[in-house]
Formats: C-alpha cells, sequence, structure tokens
C-alpha cells in the first residue's frame, strides 16, 4: 500500500508548479491533472523527444506529469464550471497556479470551492503570493529568482548576477506547497476544516538564502557574487584533463600539501609562511594557479576519489551525461524506466530522492495523453451517461 | 498549551548544520515539540547556539545535553526515543551506527517510530560514504554545470540550495510517513539523498540528455527550452544594480518597445525566432537602455505595461521590500543573549491558522531539566548522578 493512498487531488496547475502534484503523486496520490480540451500550453514546450508538434512529446510536461491521471475541461466555460464544480466534493486537494483572480473569475473561488467541499484544501502557487502590493505582477522564474534575491549572489564579481538552472523558484515553491497540503490534510481531519494555502515562489526563494539573511540580521553585511569560490571562499572549481573539479583549497593544509608534495608539483606552497590560512586566504590567486597547474594532470574522477578517500569534499563538475552515467546512481537504482506507449521504448527519468523502508512508493506511470481519463472520472465518479459526454465533447468543454 | 497543527508530535532530533535542522524547523514551526540533542563537545561553529545562525535554524526548538560515547547516554537516548513519534538525523550514514542508534535499535522500543535519515548521496551504493556540503552536491548533480555562462568556467550556485531542497525532501517525506502511520499503525526508516534531491529538480533536462546523449548547455540567464527572447539580467543605472526582462508573445515584445520609446533597432527582432537568434546583440541594445534607468524605474515601467520583469534585490533590498513587509515574512524574536534577531517566515501560509508566537532558539541544554526530569521521570538522584559523570551535561 502506497503512502498517501487515500488522498485525491484534481490538479489545475500548468507548467513547472505541475510539480507539486507531482510530489504527491509519487507518494501513492490520485492525482488528475485537469487541461483544457486540446491540452495545456506546457504540451508544447520543450526538451521534446522528437521535434514533432505533438502533444505528447514534450519531456518537460512528461517530468512534471508522471504518474497522473489527464482528463480535460473547460474552465472559462459555464459547463465546464458546473462539471468541475461537480467534481470537488469528491475530492481533497485542488492545486492550481494561475494568477490571483483567475479561479474568482471563473466562479470557482476559494469561497465557492469551500462551501462545495468545506474540507477541501485549496493550494494557489504563484509568484509573489495572493496578497501584497505585487501580486498581480507579471511573473515567472526569472523575475522571480531576481525579487526573491538568489540570483544577486550567484555568478562571479566580473558577470552579471546569475539564475539558477531549471525552473527552481517554482520547484521550491511546489515542495511547500506539498508540505503544506499534508499539515492542511492532517488539519482537516480533526477539525474538518480546509485551508487556502498561499504559496509565494519568491517567498520561497527567500527562505532558500541560508547565510544571506543570516549575515545580513547579524553582521550587517551585503552578499555579493563569488563565482565558485562560494560566500565564504572556502571552494574553488579549476580545470582537469578531462573537465573540472571542485575542491576545497584552505581546509585540511598539511593532508593536501602532503599530496601535491608527493608528486612534485607543490612549487613554493611548501614555504612556511603558506601554513597560516590567513596568508592562504590573501594570496588564493597564486594558491589556484598552482593547485590548476597540478588538477591539470590528472582526471576529475581521479581526484575525487583521493580526496574522499581523504575526506575532502570535493566533486568533479558533472555534465548531464556524467550524472546519467554515475555508477553510484545507478547501483541505488535511482532512474526509472517509463514506459513510453504509443513508441513503443521507454525512457530514464530521475526517481525519487527516498527510499521507504515500507509503504513503497508505486511504479512510474506516464504522463496522461490528452483527455485519457475523460470516461472513466466523468462516467465512474459523476455517473454522466454516454450522450452527456458526446455533447459536451462535441461543446468543446471536455 | 502547545499548539499547531503538529502539536502532540515529538521528535528527536539528531540533526546539524543546515540539511536537517532545515527539515525540523518545518516541523517545529508547525508545532511538533523538537529536542535537538547536543552535547558541549559538538556546539561549536553552526552548531554553537549563541550564534545568528544556530538561532535562525532552530528557532522554535529544544535542546538538551547528552554523550552519546557514554552507555548511559545511549540508554537515555533510546529512552527519549521510546517516548518520540520522529527520529531525525543527517550524520554520515556510519554515525548512528556507532552510536548503536540504528533504525533496528530504535525501532526495538519504539516500534511505529518513524526515523529519517538524511545523507549527501543515500545509505547504499559506492558513494554512501562521500562526504559533500552543498557546493559538493551541486557539482555532482549537474547544478553547477549548467548554472555557468560557459562551459568552460563552472560558476554554481551562491547559496546551500542542496541542504535546503534536502531539508523540504525531508519534512515532506516525514509528514507523509505520519499520515500513513495514521491510517496502518506502520513506521518507517526513510533513506533520504541528497545528491539525488537535487537531480530530481533537473528533470527535464536529464531525461533530455538521456535522449540526445549530450552534456547539456550552460544556460547563463537565457530561456533554455521555454520559447521567450529577450529574456536577461541587464545593468541599471547605479553600483551593481540589475533588472530582469523577459518576454514571452508578440504583445509583451510590443509592449516593451512602446515603453523603451520605440527605437529604430527594434524593427529587426519583429519575430521571436529573430531574436533568439541575435540574442547577444538584443540583449546588449536592452542593456543600453535600462542603464540609464534605476531597476526599480524599469520594472514599474515594464510592469504596468504587463511586462514580466523584476529588480535583482540583494539581501538589503529583501528587508527594505514593502512587498515582504505586507505579506510579514520577517518576523522578529528577542533572543535572551543576542537580542532583537529576525528570520523569515515559512513560506506555507494557511488561511484560518494564526501566526503563533516563536520562541527563541533554546540555550545548549536549556531544556534537560524539563526532558530528563518531567518527560522521563528520573528522579533526583538519578539526575544529579547522570549530571555528576558527565552523561548530562
Amino acid at each position: 500500500m502506497t503512502l498517501l493512498r487515500h488522498l485525491r487531488v484534481l490538479d489545475l496547475a500548468d507548467g513547472p508548479a505541475g510539480f507539486c502534484g507531482r510530489l504527491l503523486a509519487d507518494l501513492g496520490a490520485e492525482v488528475v491533472k485537469v487541461e483544457r480540451p486540446g491540452g495545456e500550453d506546457s504540451r508544447w514546450i520543450g526538451p521534446l523527444r522528437r521535434s514533432l508538434p505533438d502533444p505528447e512529446e514534450s519531456l518537460s510536461f512528461w517530468y512534471h506529469n508522471l504518474n497522473k491521471k489527464g482528463i480535460t475541461l473547460d474552465l472559462a466555460d459555464s459547463a465546464g464550471q458546473a462539471l468541475f464544480l461537480r467534481l470537488v466534493p469528491h475530492t481533497d486537494v485542488v492545486i492550481e497556479a494561475f494568477p490571483p483572480g483567475t479561479m474568482a473569475g471563473f466562479g470557482v473561488g476559494w469561497e465557492t470551492l469551500h462551501a462545495a467541499n468545506p474540507r477541501l484544501i485549496l493550494a494557489s502557487i504563484t509568484g509573489f503570493g495572493q496578497t501584497g502590493p505585487r501580486s498581480r505582477f507579471k511573473s515567472c522564474d526569472l523575475v522571480v529568482s531576481a525579487f526573491g534575491g538568489h540570483m544577486f549572489v550567484s555568478g562571479s564579481p566580473s558577470t552579471p548576477p546569475l539564475r539558477a538552472a531549471g525552473e527552481q523558484s517554482l520547484y521550491a515553491a511546489s515542495l511547500h506547497g506539498a508540505i503544506g497540503i499534508l499539515l492542511a490534510l492532517r488539519k482537516a481531519s480533526r477539525s474538518g476544516q480546509g485551508t487556502h494555502l498561499d504559496i509565494s515562489a519568491q517567498e520561497a526563494v527567500v527562505s532558500s538564502l541560508e547565510h544571506v539573511l543570516v549575515r545580513y540580521v547579524f553582521d550587517k553585511v551585503i552578499a555579493s557574487r563569488q563565482g565558485a569560490r562560494y560566500w565564504n571562499g572556502s571552494f574553488a572549481i579549476l580545470p582537469c584533463q578531462d573537465g573540472h573539479i571542485l575542491l576545497t583549497p584552505l581546509q585540511r593544509w598539511e593532508t593536501l600539501l602532503q599530496w601535491i608534495a608527493g608528486e612534485g608539483m607543490a612549487e613554493d606552497l611548501e614555504r612556511d609562511e603558506w601554513q597560516d590560512e590567513s596568508y592562504r586566504r590573501q594570496h588564493i590567486g597564486h594558491l589556484l594557479e598552482v593547485l590548476g597547474r597540478w588538477t591539470r594532470t590528472h582526471r576529475a574522477r581521479d581526484l575525487f576519489e583521493l580526496a574522499q578517500l581523504m575526506r575532502l569534499p570535493w566533486a568533479p563538475v558533472h555534465s548531464l551525461t556524467d550524472v546519467l552515467r554515475d555508477e553510484h546512481l545507478r547501483a541505488r537504482n535511482f532512474f526509472v524506466d517509463v514506459p513510453f506507449p504509443r513508441a513503443g521504448e521507454s525512457l530514464a527519468f530521475p526517481g525519487l530522492p527516498y527510499r521507504f523502508s515500507s509503504g513503497p512508493c508505486r511504479p512510474f506511470q506516464p504522463a496522461p495523453r490528452v483527455g485519457e481519463h475523460n470516461r472513466e472520472t466523468f462516467h465512474r465518479t459523476l455517473g454522466l451517461s454516454e450522450e452527456e459526454l458526446h455533447r459536451l465533447s462535441s461543446l468543446h468543454v471536455i | 498549551m502547545p499548539t499547531g497543527i503538529l502539536a502532540g508530535v515529538r521528535v528527536l532530533d539528531f540533526t546539524w548544520v543546515l540539511a536537517g535542522p532545515y527539515a525540523t524547523r518545518i516541523l517545529a514551526d508547525f508545532g511538533a515539540e523538537v529536542i535537538k540533542v547536543q552535547s558541549a563537545r559538538i556546539a561549536r561553529g553552526a552548531e554553537d547556539n549563541q550564534t545568528g545562525y544556530f538561532q535562525t535554524w532552530n528557532r522554535n526548538k529544544k535542546s538538551i545535553t547528552l554523550n552519546l560515547d557514554h552507555p548511559a547516554g545511549r540508554g537515555l537516548a533510546l529512552a527519549l526515543a521510546a517516548v518520540s513519534d520522529i527520529v531525525v538525523e543527517n550524520f554520515s550514514p556510519r554515525v548512528m551506527s556507532n552510536w548503536t542508534l540504528t533504525y533496528q535499535d530504535i525501532r526495538a522500543v519504539k516500534s511505529d517510530v518513524i526515523m529519517l535519515s538524511m545523507s549527501a548521496a543515500g545509505r547504499t551504493g559506492p558513494g554512501t560514504d562521500w562526504l559533500g556540503f552543498g557546493p559538493t552536491l551541486h557539482a555532482l548533480s549537474g547544478f553547477t554545470y549548467l548554472t555557468s555562462f560557459s562551459e568552460q568556467d563552472p560558476l554554481g550556485l551562491g547559496v546551500p540550495y542542496g541542504d535546503v531542497i534536502s531539508g523540504l525532501y525531508g519534512a515532506l517525506a516525514t509528514v507523509a510517513a505520519l499520515e500513513y502511520r495514521a491510517r496502518t499503525g506502520q513506521g518507517q526508516h526513510i533513506d533520504l539523498s541528497e545528491y539525488e534531491a537535487l537531480c530530481t529538480l533537473l528533470g527535464p533536462s536529464l531525461a533530455d540528455s538521456s535522449v540526445t546523449r549530450q552534456p547539456g548547455r550552460p544556460q547563463g540567464n537565457g530561456p533554455g527550452e521555454v520559447p521567450a527572447g529577450p529574456h536577461g539580467c541587464y545593468p541599471c543605472r547605479g553600483k551593481d544594480r540589475w533588472c530582469v526582462i523577459a518576454v514571452f508573445n508578440e504583445e509583451e515584445w510590443a509592449a516593451l518597445c512602446r515603453v523603451m520609446g520605440d527605437p529604430a533597432w527594434t524593427e529587426g527582432f519583429s519575430t521571436l525566432a529573430k531574436r533568439k537568434e541575435q540574442a547577444t546583440e538584443l540583449d546588449s541594445r536592452i542593456g543600453e537602455w535600462t542603464a540609464q534607468h534605476s531597476p526599480e524605474e524599469v520594472v514599474a515601467m515594464l510592469q504596468s505595461a504587463r511586462v514580466p520583469a523584476g529588480v535583482v534585490q540583494n539581501a538589503e533590498d529583501l528587508f527594505q521590500d514593502p512587498h515582504l513587509a505586507a505579506r510579514n515574512v520577517f518576523r522578529r524574536v528577542s533572543h535572551p543573549r543576542l537580542g532583537e534577531t529576525a528570520s523569515d517566515a515559512s513560506p506555507i501560509r494557511m488561511s484560518g491558522e494564526r501566526g503563533r508566537t516563536w520562541m527563541p532558539a533554546p540555550l545548549l541544554g536549556e531544556h534537560n531539566r524539563y526532558v530528563f526530569r518531567d518527560l522521563l521521570r528520573l528522579s533526583e538522584l538519578e539526575w544529579s548522578e547522570y549530571v555528576q559523570s558527565g552523561v548530562i551535561g
């Protein structure tokens, strides 16, 4: 039996915010993705499996919607709205990521949903939240990463601020949303009262800043970009024969010096003044030049393995193909093959970051095709007749 | 009287530094009783109770001191586990084994315990003993490679994002396991890998690479696969002041041109294909315009024309941000040694939940008496013997 087997979710969130429902689906919840007739916009956003104009080819849509079911329903249409409201008593959670006010404009705002099902949890995931002067701003991951404070401290002193790869603000917001949904579920099971969750991606970014806020509050320091050196200067990235290694140039000096000197590449670093950490910090440029001449004579993987044996927290800078080939991840069966039914093949996706000793997660299911579960949902759950289904379909409501 | 959604849930917290404390802080913020196990020996650096760092990640928690290298210390830890619902640790996988405080040991005294073990790379596999901090795991996962302007000069992230993500996944797994336990009576051991947690957040890129067998391309501030252009970060008037602008459709492009005063050069960029092809030239043209204004001016003009744009905010900007202030993000709490402190509230905002009053992070061993005398009901004699022999304290 899966962890969240009894949880029923209607998921209106398009794009990366669909990751919130995905997190619950992975743990066993029945998550039904609700798309507009013809399919959501994100079905056409890459990366594409093949460059075909086809709603079943988007790998990002797939990744955000694995393990979900899918129905189509036009919320801009009054018949669609009525149908949606009939589904609400049969669900525990609704997730949406429209600009604030959109749901109310469709006649399915929080008050209406709460009246239709007092225990319902509505999770709204937006750039800036439902309230406050910036709630109506146009947002996207770039805008939120800037306003959230992450960009200012990523990148190097000689580059502009740098956005994290992927659409991280919405993934982080999705994680907060999924935790919030399960907390609200606990509340509903005790008090019978539902909850409207207001998740702001900007706040999700703010809550990932660690040293940036702590140093401002307690030391009045405004953190700036330090490139690969990291905020405290304790790391560096240097080239190898075959890529790059992330290393710690200041820490455990005796060990590091012995290693390099043993290979005859320490140059002047054996002189006494280098024993002093503050001297090493002051002359970091020269230190990294010498270290760089040494790292270039090695493969990143070899340095990594030796460093780890000496308990130095180094790592190769993996490209995506390096990650996919990594023997450690393979030994843990991290990647999962998801069947791609139409093509008769399967694709490797990252699996789950956790293993549960009981209550296993279920095998991965493909993302739904457009309207794949319309019949099952509208016919079986709501008892609509074949004629009604046909009529709604011809009116483009479903 | 305990309040909050997790009132009545007790967490025995062996975590340290960031990933683990981030997970248990979420549980504490929502009312769980989190008892942090410390010792005078390890209460240094990030674990020094008197620092702002410790205060930030350990608000709303309790602290006890226990010498786990002493057999009686282990006995008291097990006695505490027996009256707890959740045990969380983020040591290297062998540390809890060395103390003989494994899941099996703890389950023997508390059959339905939920134990969360967070580590760099997970509890199995050839890399199980890898030592890693945030940047180590960013490098392994592909984040550092992709978050750069070129393959030749990997940069990576300026914050320990992996620790935060691992903390979020840890809290999610724990509340899901609580829900499962309520229904089935069964506990759980959860093995969480920070390396894998980061990989899940590069899902579309990794899936693409598994199809194309390509190493991936550093994204800089470009749109990646999302059809957008311009999409970048631009210099503004002032020292180290920047804004971002993203245009997803022709309506937004027309609005951007209008705000810039419809300069003649924009005619060469009339389609998305042209804007993507000549992105470098487009970005420098836009940068010439933004450089004449403060980021606040650019963003006010563009947002009122319905173009996505944002200010690149630094730490000081965040604390003066009127939007975050209106949403009461930074909350103050008074700490007996540090005085007035501030930290960011959980982004999990619930209707109908009154903001709970925060407790400051505990002083070292502040709750020894409560935990050992009131909770475990040690006699005054036992208590003073444990204190004298250094088992407690």
